[in-house]
């Protein structure tokens, strides 16, 4: 059998999620974005009056950056933006009690496995569908120790102290393009609070939907993982095909503090219309850890750099990453690391498969500035291509200022040899189950990482997309 | 001897040409992508220097005799100020039909056939960027290297470039032409005093090994102070050729290599290494890249240095394999040594791959001298500064070991000495 088919066999590209439920909100924006519907999401959310000035300066900055020619292919998305929803509501309120979401929502949550979820230990869960956070609940047990696990808007409400104090700090509005968009339009996300010491056991998971067509999803997530506090978070995206492309750019502002340790899971799997441009970022203070676990599986164009500033001594930045490029698509991924403090450590990972005319990017900064004396870092890329028409990219920046400190990087790019799938069949497997074992070994260092027994929903989309019908 | 007016006339348009692109070239900055880490308007404005076109009407031709009772030399080029002033050639290799001239004045005219097919056009046109452009219009000589079918030259031979005056710009230009199943190798040397007022020296290297040809290029770079060094170097490599370079920037105040090989035909193969050792203030900027074009091709780069009191070195390279160049084996290294707290170097070793069945890799480290050896050295007896040197020599003279025959005993030492000398002074 062909190489082809037998990933075909695989099952990578049979997207599941992308059934479509007729249109149900209480209120959207026209399409396009100017000052006036800026100024509408602000009233619809009852904002502050500052929150209202950061939008429009926000919106200021957006339309004087220009779009980035140095990454994937962007040449299409601005006739997609004069024609999105910037802001579609799709109920009134963010609901507790998972009986008072609208049937409809419910429904679709339910075929994606939302609800379940919950029912296995997950400390709280999170959805959003289209522009707000349509439900959020926490587990009691966590709740009366402390922990926040709102919607972001509620964050706002509720916490407006701790709100402004970090907000926008971590990603300041003009750190890109997208970020100022995010910054002028952002709806949804969550709104994370650890307390001191707090240990969570189990992860708080989010999940994205985007239903409507033409749809700019822009949810806006901050955690805040105080001091000893040791905490994971997963995030799903999924969206129904549509002839036209759909947008989606969150911004998460994560702050790590002294011996904590954060874990954020995504698993990015958007429908191939999706435009993915997100911008996600930690700051990790003395001794602290951060983990990104990024899996990109969806999407037309996916530019994602998850990054840790490692500003405090001993703090430990780990990205670990998963890309695949089927047809049609581009995962320009990677990850960034800032050392700016003494003794501290990184590692960056990524395994990414091209099939057809995918094409994987890895595109990464591991910055050293001077005075980080003792860091270190290393950088591992590791690309799988299955078609003569596939593409691998690798671009990354090594920045050192300081004499005192070690990085490496290294990658390599590779084909899954018939030697490989010969020596498999000896032993008697099939060509089918032969390719099975080569891909998922190629992807074990980072798969075994995944919080497989605990995200139901996660568990699915990991078998289906990795593991298909093969083995 | 022939008669160079119209060939003159025509390098004139050449150059006036090559002027009109450079005028409407812009000036790289930092926003490029490729000019990222060498912010030119800071380091070297180019209003600095006085960058004027002027027509060459230079006939004067190099005086050229044999080369005798040199035994590792097959032939001598001098140029000073970018002009070539004398030449030597080994009796026995010239009856060979190997050619050794000066571009502007050639001695024999059946090279000026060779040089109108080649130089500034296919291989390197003033369209390849800003100082491509400004090379191809301000040269006034250069060399060029001639071998004919199956003629084996075994013996290097040396150019050496050096500069008289400061507050100028001096471009050369070098053309290698080797043609089927023939080997040369040419190794340059430029140097100079330390200069107060700013000056440029160019240099632009075209290369071209046809089917089963073997080019090694070696160039020793030790110009003094106040010096912007630029470089441009294009290889194109057909079917089972070989081109090897080895690039050593020692001295410059600012140096910028821009390196391109193109693996045009199955088999050809292309070695790259690159030395540097940077002291004071110097500033480095190698860009290179590896394209594939065709199926079973190779090509390996090591790119080695090592950075003392505020220098700072870039390295930026791409490996690109094109769709359709299966089976190719492509790799690249840079590895830097920090010596010095202020020292810093930045690495971008890139990979654009479109071809599935290909073996790839590229590695990159920044590092300071390993503690544990010193120790271990010190322990037997060194001083720290001993031990210190010894590292140094051994991590950079990792790249001499892969030069690819013993001809080039008398560069690894040349370098070897100027390295210690750098060690010593830092």
């Amino acid at each position: 059998m062909p190489e082809s088919k037998l990933v075909d066999n695989l099952d990578l590209d049979n997207y599941k999620y992308g059934f479509v439920d007729s249109e149900s909100h209480v209120y959207r924006t026209k399409p396009g974005l100017d000052e006036s519907i800026v100024r509408e999401i602000s009233r619809q959310k009852e904002e502050p009056d500052w929150m209202l000035q950061f939008r429009l300066k926000a919106l200021k900055i957006y339309e004087s950056k220009p779009m980035p020619t140095w990454g994937g292919d962007l040449s299409d998305l601005e006739a997609t933006l004069d024609e999105i929803y910037f802001y579609v509501k799709p109920q009134e309120q963010t609901e507790r009690s998972w009986e008072d979401v609208p049937d409809k929502i419910k429904n679709t949550f339910e075929r994606l496995g939302i609800p379940e979820a919950e029912q296995k230990s997950l400390a709280g869960v999170g959805a959003q569908y289209e522009s707000e956070m349509v439900y959020h609940s926490l587990k009691e047990e966590w709740a009366s120790k402390g922990v926040i696990f709102d919607s972001i808007e509620d964050g706002l409400k509720n916490h407006p102290e701790l709100f402004k104090e970090h907000f926008g700090k971590v990603i300041p509005i003009a750190d890109n393009k997208f970020s100022a968009l995010n910054a002028a339009v952002w709806s949804g996300g969550s709104f994370v609070y650890i307390p001191k010491g707090v240990h969570l056991d189990t992860p708080l998971q989010a999940y994205f939907r985007v239903n409507q067509e033409k749809m700019g999803q822009f949810e806006r997530t901050l955690i805040i993982v105080e001091e000893g506090a040791h905490a994971t978070y997963v995030e799903g995206c999924t969206a129904p095909v549509y002839s036209t492309d759909s947008f989606h750019s969150g911004v998460i502002e994560i702050v790590v503090k002294k011996d904590a340790r954060f874990r954020y899971t995504t698993i990015q799997n958007w429908s191939n219309n999706m435009y993915n441009l997100v911008t996600q970022r930690a700051v990790v203070q003395e001794n602290a850890t951060m983990e990104w676990l990024d899996g990109n599986l969806g999407s037309k164009l996916t530019m994602k750099y998850p990054s840790c500033y490692l500003v405090g001594k001993g703090a430990h930045g780990s990205i670990m990453s998963i890309a695949y490029a089927g047809p049609g698509q581009h995962q320009d991924t990677g990850g960034k690391v800032v050392h700016a403090a003494e003794n501290t450590t990184s590692s960056i990972i990524s395994k990414s498969i091209s099939k057809e005319d995918g094409r994987s990017t890895y595109r990464g900064l591991c910055k050293v500035h001077e005075g980080a004396k003792g860091s270190r870092s290393n950088v591992e890329c590791d690309a799988l291509l299955i078609n003569d028409t596939s593409r691998t990219d690798t671009y990354p920046y090594i920045e050192v200022d300081e004499k005192q400190a070690n990085v490496g990087h290294e990658a390599t790019v590779s084909k899954v040899g018939d030697e490989q799938l010969f020596y498999l069949k000896n032993r008697g497997l099939s060509e089918e189950e032969a390719m099975g074992l080569v891909v998922r070994g190629f992807l074990e260092p980072i798969a075994k990482e995944l919080p497989l027994e605990y995200a139901v929903e996660l568990n699915r989309l990991i078998e289906m997309e990795m593991e298909g019908s093969v083995g | 001897m022939a008669d160079n007016s119209t060939y003159h006339s025509w390098l004139n348009e050449k150059r006036s040409h090559a002027w009109s692109v450079y005028q409407s070239t812009p000036t790289p900055t930092t926003k490029s992508e490729e000019w990222r880490y060498t912010d030119l308007a800071k380091l070297f404005p180019l209003e600095q220097i006085i960058l004027e076109m002027g027509l060459v009407d230079s006939t004067q031709r190099p005086n050229r005799e044999d080369l005798i009772e040199e035994t590792n030399t097959a032939g001598r080029i001098q140029l000073t100020d970018g002009l070539v002033t004398n030449i030597q050639v080994d009796p026995a290799v010239d009856s060979q039909g190997v050619g050794l001239d000066s571009i502007q004045n050639t001695t024999y005219e059946k090279y000026q056939e060779i040089i109108r097919t080649n130089l500034c056009s296919h291989v390197l046109p003033p369209e390849s960027g800003k100082f491509q452009a400004l090379n191809a219009a301000l040269w006034k000589d250069g060399v060029v290297i001639y071998v004919p079918k199956n003629v084996h030259v075994k013996m290097p031979i040396r150019g050496k470039h050096t500069l008289s005056t400061g507050n100028s710009a001096v471009c050369a230009r070098t053309l290698i032409i080797a043609e089927e199943g023939s080997h040369v190798s040419y190794v340059e040397e430029f140097h100079s005093d330390d200069f107060s007022n700013k000056s440029m020296v160019s240099s632009s290297v075209e290369v071209v090994a046809h089917r089963n040809a073997s080019v090694d290029f070696v160039s020793v770079q030790n110009l003094g102070r106040g010096i912007f060094f630029q470089v441009a170097q294009k290889s194109l490599v057909h079917r089972d050729a070989c081109v090897n370079t080895l690039n050593v920037n020692l001295g410059s105040s600012l140096s910028r290599l821009d390196l391109n090989t193109r693996l045009l035909e199955p088999g050809a193969n292309s070695k790259m290494l690159g030395l540097y050792f940077g002291d004071k203030d110097q500033h480095f900027d190698h860009n290179t890249s590896q394209d594939h074009l065709a199926p079973h091709t190779r090509s390996d780069l090591l790119y080695k240095g090592a950075l003392d009191g505020n220098s700072r070195a870039a390295f930026r390279g791409i490996i690109r394999v094109h769709s359709g160049a299966q089976q190719s084996d492509a790799y690249q290294t840079n590895r830097t040594l920090l010596l010095s707290e202020q020292a810093r170097a930045d690495s971008l070793p890139n990979l654009e791959i479109e071809a599935d069945d290909v073996k790839c890799s590229h590695g990159s480290t920044v590092g300071q001298l390993d503690p544990e050896t010193i120790f271990y050295l010190l322990s037997r007896g060194f001083s720290r500064q001993q031990a210190e040197r010894l590292i140094v020599l051994g991590f950079l003279g990792d790249v001499m070991t892969k030069l690819p025959h013993g001809a080039f005993r008398r560069v690894v030492k040349n370098v070897t000495d100027a390295v210690e000398q750098k060690l010593r002074h830092g």
